[in-house]
């Protein structure tokens, strides 16, 4: 069923005369366009117009208003590319995204393979796994900001209750990152389980059935029904965590603004000032193309290889 | 050992629970402590005070903003789902030259980081007179790659011979995809509408900048309000702004989670 | 089927749109004349100025002042950016002391100084050493509203039981260093209470290179000209690296990061017995503390003369677009915020400066300095303060982005950068945008 999407679409209509075809095509055509047309009128207007818009700033130095005044051509990606707090923001991005991405998807996974099976009161501990989603990245950053706080937060009293040293969080580049990366961790974990236990439930029970009977244990079973057929949702989840992750920046924002000595300035965030506070658009516009640029290579990639691993029912 | 197992199993998930819920049960604590009980890093109330509610209610008119900001996500939720699934049905049952390019183009504006986006998109609301409008806070996030790519994979769920079968039974494609494709599809529905919802409940930086009135003003912003740099906040108040945008998110969740799990069951195809 | 869909978006945008649509220039019925008023007061500021605009509206029966928050100082520019020329602008803008260049450069405002000719209003009654920061080529530009500078703040109760007199607080760098090394107290490895702390925020970094009278960039901190190089990497800035580098050393020197609110905590929770602060935030800071609070001046290097201080903070600008009715109205408004009265009220409030020494006379705040005497500290500190270049305040438009590389900067002192290298780096980066923007 998978080469639905990619076999070539003529060779699945049988072979009419010239004109009734590209009739045929004609009315497809304008039939598929007219499901498609509020998309894609949206994704114009509110889309690929200030993306166009970001591809012609980048090429000009703008005033403070963000109007182009000199056209510099490619200069500002020249510049990008020689610039080190550049390849900084790209480095610290993908760590970030290696740091979180698997983990929360792990932690979400496993908590949904707990709380998978129908037994007494499971709903309530589905919620209460899945309402983490319901915070939003202000309060739930102000809420760890608290908690991180160094001199009264409770993860340093936590610490020295037992008997460990304080840990200055997310004040030392060497933890910034990491702190910030658990508070993340926490605030996807809710929305990831909720999708792979919504995709648990969606296997066939009888699969299970066979496969007791075929007597495999409980981790074969995992690694023979569960993971396979669960592949689609995973394959969703992952890719847009991913892409969430490459594009980080609230709780950057709330937290460390991009601080210690950079040591948490993600790409979003460093183009965000370098747009909003700093008013340099058509050098923050060449950051943004660039980031497009690599999230679509990956995002392509993905498609291209992990999604035919995929098995679709 | 039966006992054993009931209890590792029922102890681990409380702890689990504990774990996650940890920060929510905390930020609610704070909300009743007094600014000596936070600074001295109470975990518990010395006495438990109202007074950061009464506060928070009084600085920032937090009604009448709960009100538009369950609006708001609720316009953005519907306007969502109708928008996506009509063309996620598209491009999972429709033939026609160039599904598989606009697929990939929609695909391509989850790309889009969403900063860069920010001034244009305020210039064309602007535009069109939408500032200070709840159009301008709704319409610009109907149309969602994330929705489409979703509500896709729901769809390729349903075996295709179903649509075949239907479309030789005369079936046109607007009254399968209401009739067949969408009852068939709750949990991806389910999934996307609280999804939308929460997302759009949480926009912050968006709002701020459309509106200039408070009574087209969402939560977020209220909560934005309570909090300064110069000066020295106060933590309860804040704290207490956060537990009443929090809340109405989570008694959804709380409430709706026997739906939810209906939806997400019943989306099950055999 | 094309129908179909269409009435159904047809049929929700209307449903949207019946339920409301909010008018953002409510009509002028009753021929008040409006004042849009965009401010980023949040907190505990918000409930004062939405009484003092209150107050105004009520006895000024043709005017009608609305305040709208717009999110911080930078999310407010931003949407003014956007927005200015158009009439969805506002009559008045609030903006940080930082972005007076921007604002002058961008072409949509109305000097201050027009309204005060046209009115020939006696600008000698507002404090000098405010109005000197907005004051450019001669000309006020925009009306100083809420202004602050810096103070040392130190734990009282810690300097008794570490033997130093609580009523002679440091004021040279060595004084400084002695006191933090008694005021730190350890137990085993950990550190219970520090000597001193200091944000790493540019605007403290800036204010301990003015009191020592050190310009931060040339050309008079860009007042007789547009600066073209920063000069802060010059002996004043080293003076103040190395004192962070050598406390931070010793052990005395806490690492409060760029968070106000994390370095306050930690000065109410004893973690920290002396920390540089705001002005502004002095009286919940002192109701909030559990010990006694004392409040002092900037320390300065050994050897060299106080200058005193920066005003921080930020003003009022009123807009070109607007109305002559409408700005006449704004400096209406803005004369009225100014009157001492008014003044008293908000400095007792908030603890910002009043602009009009008059207020310090009225009897509420004299009320207030008998219950809190450390609020007169502050303003004795500004009015001390010399009239020179350095303590006039830079001008330059990439000022946020300069104090990002300061920032950095200080934070890389931490991490054993030698200080001089460290200040060396924050220059250059500051002179490649100052000379960008040229």
């Amino acid at each position: 069923m998978n080469d639905r999407v990619s076999s070539p679409m003529p060779s699945a209509w049988p072979v009419p005369t010239q004109p009734t075809v590209r009739r045929t095509a004609m009315k497809a055509w304008m039939e598929g366009m007219v499901y498609l047309l509020p998309s894609l009128l949206l994704f114009g207007v509110f889309l690929f117009y200030p993306l166009a818009r970001t591809l012609y700033l980048s090429m000009f130095s703008t005033n403070y208003q963000g109007a182009p005044i000199r056209f510099v051509g490619w200069a500002h990606f020249a510049a990008l590319f020689q610039d080190e707090s550049f390849w900084h923001s790209v480095k610290t991005t993908f760590f970030f995204a290696a740091l979180t991405v698997p983990t929360t998807v792990a932690i979400a996974f496993c908590l949904a393979l707990l709380v998978h099976e129908k037994r007494k009161g499971i709903g309530i501990f589905r919620t209460l796994f899945a309402s983490t989603m319901g915070m939003s990245v202000a309060v739930a950053s102000i809420i760890w900001m608290f908690m991180y706080n160094p001199a009264i937060g409770i993860m340093n009293r936590l610490l020295s209750a037992l008997g460990f040293p304080a840990v200055s969080w997310l004040l030392d580049p060497d933890t910034a990152l990491y702190a910030v990366a658990i508070a993340t961790i926490w605030m996807n974990i809710g929305f990831t389980f909720l999708l792979l236990l919504a995709g648990l439930q969606n296997i066939d029970p009888s699969l299970y059935e066979s496969a007791r009977i075929a007597g495999l244990s409980y981790w074969r079973q995992l690694w023979t029904v569960s993971v396979p057929l669960l592949s689609p949702t995973l394959f969703f989840v992952t890719t847009v965590s991913l892409i969430q992750a490459l594009q980080t920046f609230g709780q950057i924002d709330f937290l460390t603004k991009g601080g210690p000595v950079d040591a948490t300035n993600v790409f979003v965030y460093a183009i965000y000032r370098e747009a909003f506070v700093n008013y340099q658009f058509g050098f923050a516009s060449a950051q943004a193309i660039v980031l497009f640029v690599i999230i679509a290579a990956i995002t392509f990639l993905q498609f291209r290889f992990a999604e035919r691993k995929v098995h679709y029912q | 050992m039966k006992t054993v197992r009931f209890v590792a199993y029922y102890g681990g998930l409380c702890i689990c629970s504990a774990l996650l819920l940890f920060p929510m049960v905390y930020a609610l604590l704070m909300s009743f402590m007094d600014k000596a009980d936070i600074f001295a890093g109470r975990l518990w109330p010395e006495r438990w005070e109202w007074t950061n509610y009464q506060a928070a209610f009084k600085q920032a008119p937090l009604g009448s903003y709960l009100l538009n900001s369950l609006f708001v996500a609720s316009v953005i939720t519907i306007g969502r789902l109708i928008v996506s699934s009509l063309a996620a049905f598209a491009f999972v049952f429709l033939r026609f030259p160039g599904r598989d390019a606009w697929f990939y183009i929609c695909i391509a504006t989850m790309l889009v980081p969403w900063e860069a986006t920010v001034i244009p998109n305020f210039l064309t609301v602007q535009q069109l007179g939408w500032t200070n409008h709840y159009f301008g806070l709704t319409i610009p996030f109907w149309a969602m790659a994330f929705g489409i790519f979703l509500l896709r994979q729901q769809f390729r769920q349903i075996p295709y011979e179903l649509y075949e079968a239907a479309r030789l039974s005369g079936i046109g494609n607007f009254r399968f995809f209401c009739h067949i494709a969408l009852p068939l599809s709750k949990t991806g529905l389910v999934t996307l509408a609280v999804y939308s919802f929460l997302d759009a409940w949480n926009m912050y930086l968006w709002p701020l900048l459309v509106t200039s009135d408070d009574r087209v003003r969402t939560v977020q912003i209220g909560l934005k309000q309570l909090q300064t740099q110069e000066m020295a906040n106060s933590w309860g108040v804040v704290m207490a702004a956060a537990v009443v945008a929090m809340l109405p998110t989570l008694v959804l969740l709380f409430v709706g989670q026997k739906q939810l799990r209906k939806g997400l069951m019943q989306g099950a195809i055999q | 089927m094309k129908n179909v869909l269409l009435g159904l978006l047809l049929a929700f945008v209307s449903i949207i749109a019946g339920c409301s649509s909010v008018d953002s220039k409510g009509e002028t019925a009753n021929r008040k004349t409006e004042v849009v008023f965009w401010h980023s007061m949040s907190g505990d500021l918000q409930p004062v100025l939405e009484e003092i605009v209150n107050d105004f509206n009520q006895t000024h029966s043709d005017i009608e002042v609305k305040p709208v928050f717009q999110g911080t100082y930078e999310e407010a520019l931003t949407k003014w950016n956007a927005v200015a020329g158009t009439k969805e602008a506002p009559t008045i803008m609030q903006t940080f002391e930082v972005g007076t260049k921007h604002m002058i450069d961008s072409r949509q405002i109305v000097p201050v100084q027009t309204w005060i000719d046209k009115d020939q209003y006696d600008v000698s009654q507002w404090e000098k050493n405010i109005v000197r920061y907005y004051t450019v080529n001669g000309r006020i530009y925009s009306m100083p509203f809420n202004s602050s500078t810096p103070v040392l703040i130190y734990n009282k109760d810690a300097f008794r039981k570490a033997g130093l007199d609580p009523e002679k607080p440091p004021l040279t760098y060595s004084e400084l260093k002695e006191a933090a090394k008694k005021l730190t107290k350890k137990s085993g490895k950990e550190t219970k209470q520090y000597g001193f702390s200091m944000l790493n925020y540019g605007w403290f970094f800036e204010e301990m290179i003015a009191v020592q009278g050190g310009l931060y960039v040339n050309h008079d901190n860009g007042r007789s000209a547009d600066a073209t190089e920063a000069v802060f990497h010059g002996q004043e800035g080293r003076r103040v690296f190395e004192l962070i580098r050598d406390m931070y050393r010793d052990g005395t020197f806490y690492n409060a990061g760029q968070n106000w609110d994390d370095m306050r905590a930690a000065f109410q929770a004893g973690k920290i017995a002396m920390y540089l602060d705001s002005s502004a935030g002095l009286k919940s800071l002192i109701d909030n503390s559990p010990f006694s609070v004392g409040v002092s001046y900037l320390p300065v290097p050994d050897g060299i003369e106080r200058q005193g201080v920066v005003i921080g903070g930020a003003s009022l600008w009123m807009m070109k677009g607007s109305s002559e009715k409408e700005q006449k109205a704004a400096w209406e408004f803005m004369k009225y915020v100014t009157s001492p009265s008014v003044q008293a009220k908000w400095h007792v409030r908030t603890g910002y400066f009043a602009i009009n020494p008059a207020a310090y006379d009225e009897p509420l705040v004299k009320e207030e300095w008998k219950k809190y005497p450390q609020l007169k500290v502050a303003v004795d500190q500004l009015h001390e303060t010399k009239p020179t270049a350095a303590t006039q305040g830079a001008l330059i438009t990439v000022f946020p982005e300069s104090r990002q590389h300061v920032v950095k900067a200080m934070e890389q002192l931490y991490e054993g950068v030698d200080p001089q290298e460290a200040l060396d780096q924050a220059a250059k980066e500051t002179n490649r945008v100052l000379q960008k923007t040229n």
